[in-house]
């Protein structure tokens, strides 16, 4: 946790820890850059169904949402996620959470993400903008192989009963 | 990723795939220099890759570093500077 808070804005009184932080503020100022030049471009060509914004004025951790794609059976329903960036970003992935509950096969009950872009499939070009758009495809088209959600897994064949579920559920926990 | 292209509208999305002006990994402009960096020039070069792929050369060394396998972060081909 602590390493992914800008030391822009943590306190850096320890004066042992100094030399340690002009390193990481170097590190930090690149992955600053990267990561304004991305909101920068968000803000300016916004996509359909996918925003994204940092979270406080610390750069590191953005919410985004997603909208359910159309014609799918989460379609109309809107997801809130969190995206914390490392140190190493782009050079690692960021972290990413569903905030908002989501019935998924590839979700599992924290919200975590099975997603391989976003582990071993990761390059330094894919950015906020890809990471949301590949999810909300994810949402589309699930890999039901490798379930993290079980029961979702068994009931998406099924697409009229799991439409009703996921639409129960969504409306049960959306505020929570 | 997996990206069913469902309808073309031709806006200028995965406009960075095909951004000649900046370099993928950092996002800065190539007449400039990477972030880690003061000043554009020769303390920063361009490299290119066997796959004709262009980085700050900072930058692409260290994604290699960052990689189990050597590969291009835009191709995932084996990476090889272009000595030309
Ligand atoms: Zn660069
Ligand atoms: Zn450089
Ligand atoms: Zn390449």
């Amino acid at each position: 946790m602590a390493q992914n808070i800008n030391p822009h804005y943590a306190s850096s009184s320890n004066p042992a820890k100094q030399n340690e932080d002009t390193i990481k503020l170097k590190d930090n100022h690149a992955v600053s850059k990267r990561l304004q030049k991305e909101l920068m471009e968000l803000m300016r060509c916004a996509d359909k169904g996918i925003s994204a914004f940092p979270e406080s004025e610390n750069l590191f951790k953005w919410i985004g949402t997603i909208n359910g794609p159309q014609e799918t059976v989460y379609a109309g329903h809107k997801y809130k996620l969190s995206l914390e960036f490392p140190n190493s970003y782009p050079y690692a992935p960021p972290m990413v959470k569903f905030i908002t509950p989501c019935f998924h096969p590839n979700v599992d009950t924290c919200g975590l993400i099975c997603l391989d872009i976003l582990k071993d499939k990761w390059t330094a070009l894919y950015d906020v903008r890809t990471v949301l758009l590949s999810i909300q495809s994810l949402l589309a088209e699930p890999n039901t192989h490798s379930p993290l959600n079980q029961q979702a897994s068994y009931l998406w064949p099924n697409q009229p009963a799991y439409k009703k579920y996921v639409d129960e559920f969504y409306n049960k926990h959306r505020d929570s | 990723m997996k990206v069913t292209v469902k309808s073309w509208t031709g806006v200028a999305t995965w406009r960075w795939v095909a951004n000649d002006d900046n370099c993928g990994i950092c996002r800065m402009p190539f007449d400039s220099c990477c972030p880690d960096c003061k000043l554009p020039g020769d303390d920063c070069p361009l490299v290119w890759g066997a796959c004709s792929h262009c980085f700050h050369i900072h930058c692409i060394v260290k994604w290699l570093h960052s990689q189990p396998q050597q590969q291009c972060p835009m191709c995932r081909q084996d990476w090889k500077f272009n000595n030309k």
